[in-house]
């Protein structure tokens, strides 16, 4: 490493012009991920176009801050309106909202946004200092690991949302069913697309998350207004102990170190995205925990969990595509585009024959991180005075931009009709304990899942002994049979009942809880 | 949102010079270039800067929409239906027209639409990693007829292809579906599998020499490769063509046509799109007038059905 090049590099990190840059990028990053239905990819992509104007490394920071903003800001709805703008942010909800109804909304968000920040830097530096030179790691990640990687992530997640197991397994189906919708990859011959050459890539990705996620809970606040009349959203009172203490900080300190490991590993890895990256983690968390009871009713451990790692695997998904130039997930892909609209080939050829750029950038990374803290901790009680509004002003608005999300992914009309639908689904899920975290990923890891497992199976000509050969692949096979087992043995061991669940229709709080209570607890 | 964004767009476009006053009247308002795929892969790459050049030569804003899907079939079935008197157009490659229709129902023939000009020649290699003992298609061939081979496809048209070759000489090889080329890239490069077909990823991996590309299904040589031979060349008949072109629903206004074709001869000569395509995706540009692509793509559609009749 030149340090000549990397002085250099700094000092162009910190001049005036790329502070605006990055910090615009944050910014306006933020806002997007603040408001449901604008997720990441869209922000990216709509935004590709304002750089043209901009100097390659300004551009590059420009949408590096883009992410990472979406990234930390889609826990602000996550949290104060329980409807995550994006799948990866779903996790944060679970401990988050139920947190901010009980009168701690402000320590809800600090924690999303040391989780986030902490997260987001150390990868960051992992990607620096680590990655880039052991990058061809991840080629030891063929066919057979990423099949058993992504079975043991179904299976590990799923097994997370508890309840009863008949309704987990027909959640689950479901989401497997329909992501096996589109075109066969080898063949190329439609399946169930029943004519519509809208679902020949597959059912779109972004319409079942919005829709499951934060379309539906409007539709699931909007009864409960019907019913109530009261605020749904939570009040962000000025209760004096609604701030992030030491105690919390420390207890929370382990969760994000094990939650950016968990973000950086699964980053780095091309395909799997931050979804099943926030949920191991989640997952992760609640199994390491002594109390893994708390989880689901406000524990600050799980909106540590989810957070840190949703924010890992962006810096860490800049590794394959740094070191090999391959892009990690949605977003790194998009990012190549930009970086070639300003002649830069994204690749192992950038360190050497760019290092100065390269350099800048990661240098542009660190300022982003920095500008996303102080930004989210002095703009935390201005973005959350959208909990001010009453919801009959609140819901209708969240609607509209979830519409107006999907007609930005270019689908048209069509793209409404099924957002609605999986709004419609969603709603029936959450009304009738469904887990819909379990639909979810099983429906963003099944088509994953079906090419690198009939990639195995091709590969190998069905010889099982191959994976003698591949102890990665063993080691998570083995984990997934046991999570399988411990799974199995829940059921027959606890019972039909899934939980002892106490008698519905308390109070409007509680039942709320006792649902996302069952959503991840067994 | 966008529509601010697109118009800040337009607004610091117009406050640039203009390229060329023209008297020309067409156009009258903001064109609409479609993209049959998704943002950041190379057509959209290659559409976007055309689309800064075209503006330049018409004088008006031209705005970029991604239509993802079924490999551009979902664009190409929307333009069918478009009635927008030629202010919107297609960038992109033609397999929707010459390739899907062959083995999917589609709601459009080749006749729906006009081809204009074509900007640059579609890519198709075969790839293997530097690191294989084999390096040329030959030496894959004879590395093949002792050991059994692995290939990644991407399409059924490749895989039908390396299917009779593989038959001809008697190979023994599995074949696995790729995720596009992001996804075919790992599998290379990790030795997961001998060789595969790249439509332009390639271009990513060959300078910095983990890749090299063995034979090349396209009719022509690449200049890029200049020492890589056709399929054709080794003697076997078959080969994959395509060509990025301008496609527009049939029957729109003769001036708009002749305006969107003389903008595309514009692009074929300027420096930043040559640039983008030669340099950065490596895409030979060309330019072919409309003549001539009515009648390739109709060839190539003909002899598409042949291969896979068989």
């Amino acid at each position: 490493m030149d340090f000549s090049i990397v002085g250099a590099a700094i000092g162009e990190a910190l001049t005036l012009s790329s502070f605006i840059g990055i910090g615009g990028g944050v910014l306006l990053g933020y806002i997007i991920g603040v408001i449901p239905g604008l997720s990441r990819s869209v922000a990216i992509a709509i935004a590709i176009p304002l750089t043209f104007y901009m100097t390659p490394y300004i551009a590059i920071s420009f949408l590096i801050g883009l992410s990472k903003g979406t990234a930390a800001g889609s826990a602000v709805s996550a949290i104060l309106l329980n409807a995550p703008g994006e799948a990866s942010s779903a996790a944060t909800s679970l401990d988050g909202y139920p947190m901010a109804k009980q009168g701690k909304p402000k320590t809800a968000l600090q924690i999303g946004l040391i989780a986030s920040v902490a997260g987001d830097i150390l990868a960051t530096i992992i990607l620096i200092f680590v990655a880039i030179p052991f990058a061809r790691v991840a080629l030891l990640f063929g066919p057979y690991e990423m099949a058993a990687i992504l079975a043991f992530a179904l299976v590990f997640i799923a097994g997370l949302s508890g309840g009863n197991l008949f309704k987990g397994l027909a959640a689950g189906g479901l989401g497997i069913l329909l992501g096996t919708i589109g075109l066969d990859n080898q063949t190329g011959l439609p399946r169930m697309t029943f004519g519509f050459p809208e679902l020949m890539e597959g059912m779109p990705l972004i319409a079942v998350a919005i829709g499951t996620l934060a379309l539906s809970e409007m539709f699931v606040q909007s009864e409960r207004l019907r019913k109530e009349r009261a605020t749904m959203a939570v009040k962000l009172e000025h209760r004096p102990d609604d701030h992030i203490t030491w105690p919390i900080l420390r207890m929370i300190t382990p969760t994000i170190l094990r939650g950016t490991g968990i973000g950086t590993f699964v980053g780095a890895l091309p395909g799997l995205g931050p979804s099943v990256g926030s949920f191991m983690s989640y997952g992760m968390a609640q199994k390491a925990s002594k109390t893994p009871e708390k989880f689901g009713k406000g524990e600050p451990r799980g909106i540590a969990a989810a957070e840190s790692a949703d924010n890992a695997v962006i810096p860490a998904a800049l590794i394959p595509l740094f070191g090999l130039g391959i892009p990690g997930n949605v977003s790194a892909a998009l990012l190549i585009g930009a970086f070639a609209i300003h002649g830069i080939t994204v690749g192992p050829l950038l360190l050497r024959d760019e290092p100065e750029l390269l350099y800048s950038i990661f240098a542009g990374m660190i300022v982003a991180s920095f500008i996303m803290l102080a930004l989210g901790w002095f703009g935390l009680m201005v973005f959350a005075q959208i909990t001010r509004v009453p919801a009959h002003v609140v819901i209708p608005i969240v609607i509209f931009f979830c519409l107006a999300g999907m007609m930005l992914q270019g689908y048209g009309a069509f793209g409404l009709i099924i957002l609605i639908a999986f709004a419609a689904l969603g709603f029936l899920m959450k009304k009738y304990d469904y887990s819909f975290v379990t639909f979810l990923v099983a429906f963003i890891i099944t088509p994953m899942l079906e090419l690198n497992l009939r990639q195995s199976i091709i590969l190998s000509r069905g010889d099982w002994m191959i994976l003698l050969n591949r102890p990665i692949a063993l080691f998570f096979i083995f984990c997934t049979l046991v999570a399988l087992a411990m799974l199995a043995y829940r059921t027959v061991t606890v019972g039909k009942p899934a939980a002892p669940a106490p008698a519905r229709g308390q109070t409007e709080t509680t039942a709320h809880q006792e649902r996302v209570t069952k959503e991840t607890n067994p | 949102m966008k529509k601010l964004l697109l118009a800040s767009a337009s607004v610091m476009l117009m406050a640039a010079p203009m390229g060329a006053a023209h008297a020309d009247t067409w156009p009258e308002r903001p064109l609409t270039m479609v993209i049959g795929f998704a943002p950041g892969g190379s057509t959209d790459i290659q559409g976007r800067v055309l689309a800064n050049v075209m503006e330049e030569y018409l004088g008006q804003p031209v705005n970029v929409v991604n239509q993802p899907g079924g490999g551009a079939a979902v664009a190409y079935t929307r333009l069918a239906n478009n009635t927008d008197e030629g202010y919107t157009f297609l960038f992109g490659g033609l397999t929707a027209l010459t390739f899907t229709p062959i083995i999917t129902e589609v709601e459009y023939e080749i006749d729906d639409f006009e081809y204009l000009a074509a900007l640059a020649v579609g890519q198709n290699a075969l790839v293997t990693s530097a690191e294989q003992p084999f390096q040329t298609f030959d030496e894959i061939i004879e590395y093949g007829k002792e050991n059994p081979m692995t290939y990644a496809q991407q399409t059924p048209l490749d895989e039908a292809i390396i299917r009779r070759v593989a038959e001809i000489e008697g190979l023994d090889l599995a074949i696995v579906p790729t995720g596009g080329g992001g996804g075919m890239a790992p599998l290379v490069l990790g030795k997961e599998v001998d060789f595969a077909y790249s439509g332009g990823t390639h271009a990513q991996y060959t300078p910095t020499g983990e890749m090299v590309v063995a034979a090349f299904l396209s009719a022509e040589r690449s200049p890029f490769y200049p020492d890589t031979p056709t399929l054709m060349e080794l003697g076997y008949d078959y080969s994959i063509e395509d060509y990025r072109s301008i496609v527009v629903p049939a029957g729109i206004p003769d001036e708009a046509k002749e305006r969107l074709i003389a903008a595309a001869e514009f692009a074929s000569t300027n420096e930043d799109f040559r640039a983008i395509t030669e340099d950065n995706t490596f895409f030979p540009v060309v330019f072919m007038g409309q003549d001539e692509m009515e009648e390739n793509v109709r060839r190539i559609r003909a002899a598409t059905e042949e291969v896979m009749a068989n």
